[in-house]
Order: C-alpha cells, then sequence, then structure tokens
C-alpha cells in the first residue's frame, strides 16, 4: 500500500447554476508526492459524488485539469501535494479565472477553443517548429524529419493568470496571441498579422509575464506576443514602403 | 459573475498576492504612475505660490527644506526613477529586446533605482 | 427530423463519441450522456499509443489485423492529433531474438509493415536506446492526444446534428411495460436536476464500467476492469515508439509524447473502478522497465504517474491472456431488448468498434444505412465546442 502520512484540508470551491458560491471543506489523508487532482478525484468518489470537475489524460496532454491552487494556476495532474501544502496545511482549489463558471471547478473553455481555430493552431507540426527558436540546439534531431504534439496544452491558464484577461472578454490573450505566433512562425500567413494587430490583440499586452510564470508547458507566451509585435511592425513598414 | 473578465476587476492589478515577478514591475508601474501624476498636480499648485509674491513663495520654500516633505521628494525621484527606467524595460520587450531575461533586467535595474536613492537621500539629507 | 430513429449513447470515451458520429451519419438522431467531460474515463488516461498491431501480431492475428488497418485509416482522418514518426520493437537478450522470428512471421500474415534492422542501425536511429541491444524491427507505430482524438469525433458528430449531454449522468433506464428499453433518466451535475429522454435504443459504451450500466436493468457484461499503472518523464528521449520485442508484458512500451516519454503498463485486479489508487512498487517497477529499454530515463524526471482501468472481455484465466478484441452484447437476449453494450476493445480500434456497433444497431432497427466513417477526415476537435446552430 500507499504511505499516507499527511492530514491536509482541502477547501474546495462549490457553485452550481443558480446557487451562491461556497467553499466545503474536506480533511484528506494524502501521500506528500502524490497529485493534487488525486485528492480531488478521492474527494469526489468517496466524499462527495455531487463534485464536479475537468481531467482527461492525468499526464500533462490534454490541459483538462487546470485549476488555481492556493491562489496560483496549477496543472493539478502533475502537481504534488508537497508543491503546494505541508503535512497539517490546507489547500483551496478553485477553478480558473476569466472564464465563465459551469459548475464547481469546471469552466467554460467554448469561447476559448474557437479563437484557437481562429488562429489556426495546429496541434502537429516538426520538431523544428514546435519548439522555441532558442531551443532549437536542444531539442531538434539532424538525422530525421519527426512531428510532436506541440507544446501548447490550451489549458487556459494562461488567460487565468494575465491580468489583462481580468478586465475584459475581448483581448485575445496569451494562448490565443502565442498560437498566432506559432502558426505565423510555420506559415507565414498574413491573416495571423491581421488576427494580432489590433487593440485586443497583441497591443493589448502589458508585460505582467504571469502567462509564462504559470505555464506548465514550455510556451513561453511573453517572449512569443512580443516577438509578434516585432513581426507585425516589421509587416507594416513593409507594406507602408512598398506602397 | 465574479470569476468572469470584469472590468470592475481592475482593483485586483494591484493584489500581488500568488504572483510573481513580473506582476510587481506591472504594479509599480502602475503605483509610480499615478503618483507622479499626482505628485505634478501638487507641483502645479505649488508654482501657484509664485503668482501671490514673495512672502507666500518664501513660505512655501522654508516648508520644503523639512524632512517630511524632503523624504516626500524621494519618494517622487523614486517613483520616476522607478517608472522611467521600469518604462525603458517595457518599452525594450515591445519590441521584442530582451524578453527573456525581464525578471533579470527588471532585478538589475531596481538595484541602480536602490543605489541612485541612496546617493541622493545622502546629499539631500545630509549633505549641503 | 421526427421520422429518425433516436439512440442514446451512455459513455463519452473513444467509443461513445466514434459511434455517435457512425449513427448519426447513417440518419439517426444521437444524444450522447458522460458523466463528466469527453474522455473523463479510460479513454482520457491512454499513454495514447496508436498499435500498428505489432504486439498482437504473433497470439492474436484478428487483433493485429484490425489494429493495422485501423492505424491506417485513423493517420488519414486524425492526423491533427497524431505523431507519427513509427516504432521500433527491440530485441535484449535471446529469448527477443528469437521470438522475433514469430514476430515477422505475424506481422507478415496480419499486413503489418516491418523492416529488420541491427543493432548498430537502430541505435543510429535513437541513439538514446539501451546500448545492449541486439536488434529491432520498425513498425508504423504513432502517438495520439486521448483527448483531442476522442474531441474531434465528437466535433464531427456535432456538426452531423448530434447532441452531446456533459456532466449528465444516467441515473435510470426506462422501461415499457413489455421490458423494452425505452429511454433513460439523467442528472445534470451541473444544474443538480434531473431529466428524462426517449430512445429507440440505448446503447452502453461505459467501457469498464458497462457492468455497472448493464446492472441497472439487471443484465450482466462479462467485463473485467483492469487497471494498469503509467508513468510520464519530462525529457522526450526517443522520437519513435519503443517496444519490447516479446510476449506482451508488464512496463514494455515507452511512448513519446509532446516532451515526455511515457511507460507502460502493469495489469491487475481492482474493484473499484471509479478510483484506482497508484501503488508505488508499481511506479518502481516501471522505471526499472523503462531504463531497460531506455538507460537515460534514470536521468529524466518523473513527471506524472496514473492509473487507467482497461475494459477488458472476461471468460476466465489472467488478465493478460484476456481479449483486447471487442465485443458487442445485444441484451435482447438477457431480456433487456433495446440496449446494447459495446465494450473491450482499445483507442486504436475505436472507429472500427463504433461501425460494428453502428452495423448491429441498424441491423436490430431495420436502419438499411452503411458506415461511411472510414475515409471521413474528422473536423477540427475545436469545433466540438461551436455554439449550436453554427
Amino acid at each position: 500500500m500507499n504511505k499516507e502520512n499527511w492530514h491536509v484540508t482541502f477547501d474546495v470551491f462549490r457553485q452550481k447554476t443558480c446557487q451562491s458560491v461556497h467553499f466545503d471543506a474536506f480533511p484528506m489523508d494524502v501521500d506528500p508526492d502524490e497529485y493534487v487532482l488525486d485528492v480531488i478525484e478521492r474527494i469526489w468518489a468517496f466524499n462527495d459524488r455531487s463534485l464536479t470537475f475537468r481531467h482527461a489524460c492525468h499526464h500533462s496532454t490534454c490541459g483538462a485539469c487546470g485549476m488555481r491552487v492556493n491562489g496560483v494556476e496549477k496543472l493539478t495532474c502533475i502537481t504534488p501535494i508537497n508543491q503546494v501544502t505541508h503535512d497539517g496545511g490546507k489547500v483551496r482549489v478553485e477553478p480558473l479565472r476569466n472564464f465563465p463558471i459551469l459548475s464547481d471547478l469546471v469552466v467554460d473553455m467554448g469561447e476559448f477553443y474557437l479563437r484557437l481555430d481562429d488562429a489556426k493552431f495546429a496541434q502537429v507540426v516538426t520538431l523544428d517548429a514546435a519548439c522555441l527558436p532558442f531551443e532549437k540546439k536542444q531539442q531538434v534531431r539532424e538525422n530525421g524529419d519527426f512531428e510532436r504534439l506541440v507544446d501548447c496544452l490550451e489549458c487556459g491558464m494562461c488567460i487565468s493568470a494575465c491580468p489583462v484577461a481580468l478586465t475584459t472578454s475581448e483581448y485575445l490573450g496569451p494562448a490565443i496571441l502565442a498560437a498566432a505566433h506559432q502558426t505565423y512562425q510555420q506559415t507565414n500567413d498574413p491573416e495571423m498579422i491581421s488576427l494580432a494587430d489590433k487593440q485586443d490583440g497583441v497591443w493589448r499586452c502589458h508585460s505582467a509575464y504571469e502567462c509564462t510564470a504559470v505555464c506548465p508547458s514550455n510556451v513561453d507566451p511573453g517572449w512569443r506576443i512580443m516577438d509578434l509585435r516585432k513581426i507585425v511592425l516589421r509587416s507594416q513598414i513593409h507594406k507602408f514602403f512598398s506602397r | 459573475m465574479k470569476n468572469e473578465s470584469n472590468s470592475a476587476n481592475l482593483i485586483r492589478w494591484f493584489d500581488p498576492r500568488h504572483r510573481q515577478l513580473g506582476t510587481w514591475a506591472f504594479i509599480l508601474n502602475r503605483i509610480t504612475a499615478l503618483g507622479l501624476t499626482l505628485y505634478l498636480i501638487l507641483h502645479l499648485f505649488a508654482l501657484g505660490n509664485l503668482a501671490r509674491g514673495p512672502e507666500a513663495y518664501d513660505g512655501f520654500i522654508k516648508l520644503a527644506k523639512t524632512p517630511v516633505i524632503l523624504i516626500g521628494e524621494l519618494l517622487v525621484i523614486a517613483a520616476g526613477l522607478i517608472h522611467g527606467l521600469n518604462g525603458i524595460r517595457i518599452a525594450l520587450n515591445s519590441f521584442g529586446i530582451g524578453t527573456r531575461y525581464q525578471k533579470q533586467i527588471f532585478i538589475g535595474l531596481m538595484i541602480v533605482v536602490a543605489a541612485c536613492l541612496i546617493i541622493f537621500a545622502k546629499s539631500m539629507l545630509f549633505g549641503h | 427530423m421526427n421520422s429518425k430513429p433516436h439512440a442514446a449513447i451512455i459513455g463519452g470515451g473513444f467509443t461513445g463519441c466514434a459511434l455517435a458520429l457512425d449513427l448519426q451519419m447513417r440518419g439517426f438522431q444521437v444524444k450522447l450522456f458522460e458523466r463528466g467531460e469527453i474522455c473523463a474515463g479510460t479513454s482520457g488516461r491512454t499513454h495514447g499509443l496508436l498499435h500498428s498491431g505489432g504486439r498482437y501480431c504473433v497470439d492474436d492475428v484478428e487483433a493485429g489485423r484490425e489494429c493495422i488497418q485501423e492505424n491506417r485509416i485513423l493517420r488519414k482522418i486524425a492526423r491533427q492529433c497524431i505523431e507519427f514518426n513509427g516504432g521500433l520493437f527491440i530485441a535484449l537478450n535471446d529469448s527477443d531474438v528469437s521470438y522475433g522470428d514469430r514476430f515477422t512471421k505475424g506481422a507478415e500474415e496480419c499486413g503489418i509493415e516491418t523492416e529488420e534492422l541491427t543493432a548498430g542501425q537502430a541505435i543510429t536511429l535513437e541513439p538514446n536506446l539501451n546500448p545492449a541491444l541486439l536488434k529491432a524491427y520498425t513498425v508504423p507505430d504513432g502517438s495520439f492526444d486521448p483527448l483531442r482524438l476522442a474531441l474531434s469525433f465528437a466535433a464531427t458528430a456535432r456538426r452531423y446534428g448530434a447532441e452531446f449531454y456533459s456532466y449528465c449522468e444516467v441515473t435510470h433506464l426506462s422501461r415499457t411495460n413489455s421490458g423494452r428499453i425505452s429511454g433513460l433518466e439523467f442528472l445534470n451535475r451541473h444544474e443538480n436536476q434531473l431529466h428524462e429522454i426517449r430512445a429507440d435504443v440505448v446503447i452502453n459504451a461505459t467501457g469498464a464500467w458497462a457492468g455497472n450500466i448493464a446492472a441497472m436493468v439487471n443484465v450482466t457484461v462479462p467485463v473485467r476492469p483492469t487497471p494498469g499503472v503509467m508513468v510520464a518523464y519530462d525529457q522526450r528521449l526517443v522520437q519513435r515508439v519503443i517496444n519490447r520485442l516479446c510476449i506482451p508484458d508488464d512496463g514494455d512500451i515507452l511512448v513519446p509524447q509532446r516532451r515526455m516519454v511515457l511507460i507502460g503498463t502493469t495489469s491487475f485486479d481492482h474493484d473499484d473502478v471509479d478510483y484506482i489508487p497508484v501503488y508505488h512498487e508499481q511506479i518502481k517497477l516501471m522505471h526499472e522497465r523503462a531504463a531497460e529499454l531506455v538507460p537515460a530515463v534514470k536521468n529524466a524526471h518523473p513527471r506524472g504517474a496514473w492509473m487507467s482501468a482497461r475494459p477488458l472481455i472476461a471468460s476466465q484465466g489472467d488478465t493478460r491472456s484476456l481479449t483486447r478484441t471487442f465485443r458487442c452484447f445485444d441484451h435482447e437476449e438477457q431480456g433487456a431488448p433495446g440496449l446494447i453494450t459495446i465494450t473491450g476493445g482499445k483507442a486504436t480500434t475505436c472507429r472500427l468498434m463504433a461501425e460494428k456497433t453502428a452495423d448491429l444497431v441498424c441491423q436490430k432497427l431495420g436502419v438499411p444505412a452503411n458506415c461511411q466513417t472510414h475515409d471521413l477526415e474528422l473536423d477540427s476537435y475545436r469545433q466540438y465546442y461551436a455554439r449550436a446552430g453554427n
């Protein structure tokens, strides 16, 4: 059997349609090495079957299990308990910010997914195109033409952490702009320039860099947004002088 | 609903809890901006004293040399340095320069601010 | 509109979503019910190996043949979420080498294209392989993202008009006086409200939970939930899927995915399908087995460890010898006409499982429609969230 030697209290955000927000406390015996998502699943399985939450792969590829844990965005399937609390401590679990809540820990990611389609974001690209340009030496092999799923899991954590997204849902947000950046790097599609070159596109970013800080997956949206600004400016200057 | 994007959430910009260094720069830039704007307004009022004749102005200058006002002026210098230097960092980032090292650059600039403040404080409070 | 036969599918994993597409294309009005998010059950947790069939071709030619055919179909219709870099079966000792002869025969019988490689050639292709390897065979393996594969079927099904009810847990199956299954009752877990719908046929596609749903109407399904552990490491040490060239065993597949490699799996019994703990001894075993294939795993950091309960169709015997092929159960024979269960199988064959189930459903309801999903390129998985009426 597993060692379960920490006693931790989980305070979980609860809200069903047309009801008020409240937190339910669940005292749990946990293994400090197990993941936050495992405990949430145990809460559902043994304590409260009415708890709703999103999860699928349990290994950081699907991006479904993003939540706020003690106020910080975490991908709960790869966040060990010992990273967020100590024996006798509390773990506050809330849904991602800046998305409409469907119930409890489930938020509506529909608009977010559809915007990614607007950015024509491809999930499978060559190794070369999948990593950040300044990582190519370590990430790309010379002997072969490989493809892989990209870094962005579409988890929405960057949007949750962004102070601009906090104040308006019109802002495309880090994930979408990072996606447009990647699409442009691969395809030079001018539609990406027009997607980004808007008041609610790249120009709305105010350099808080929380997106890069919370991304569980090496996307570095902060860098990509600024690089996209460079790309947009370059393209505008070209257009101006080629008239 | 409280969880959704809303312009009323703006007050939460100034809450640095659970956030990282980039947010501190973000918050400092806004607070120093508000502070400097307030200072500008006060400064204009003070200058208005010029129109009220030499005694009124001299009286104000005497007040300006008291420690409270001097410390206030140090805060203004701090705000100016923080806002200006961080502003340069943000402007460079906006052109894709230094984005990968934004944290280190911010720390470096704040050290410069601290050093300048120590020098200015020395000469303002203990010099002359 | 109203003359369409109504099909209710319980279970939003690969089988349910693929079946929703197939039946909707054949003229049914499909409503699918999943108590969590799409792929919240076994399907979501697969390590994402797109089987070439090499693992089954020696002992189960039927399974091997199914795999390679579906492998080729999925690579065509679901390209958007598959990393296709091929795979290797590697021999680490003499026993593996002699298994290689049976392997080549089996692969040929199933139609799986393989090529024999010397140790040197294999290491050139994949420098991180165990240098003690003796020989290798290439296979057309791939790696896919589980949630996105299911969503791509679901998105296409929605475009054809299927309705998806996630966070809706089926609580009760309705029956007419004659005992025919006529619909179901479900709890909308966002709202905490019960609702009822009618259906001409109800299909239980809940995989490892099939027995639970069947029990609602006192029928049985011989499915044995069989959990296994998987571990993800934080470095993409290989580009191709690495399989051990031997009789299927624990921890003999290493799958690259994004910036990770995933090792799986084990096989054991566990009563409660809703929660299976992750056992430390099993994780340790996975570390050892992974290191046998790719020693550099020892320097990589484990990123995640999780359990997944596969639905194995039980007759008797130890869990490894249970078939991973699928079966449809028509519960009319057990006194519950109108209920069909589809279970067993693996992700790679989900479209075929859906096809066979839809064939049975059409036959029972007298709907003369054929499967058209084998060459329909699936919609962007993100369109699953398109607003209704788009």
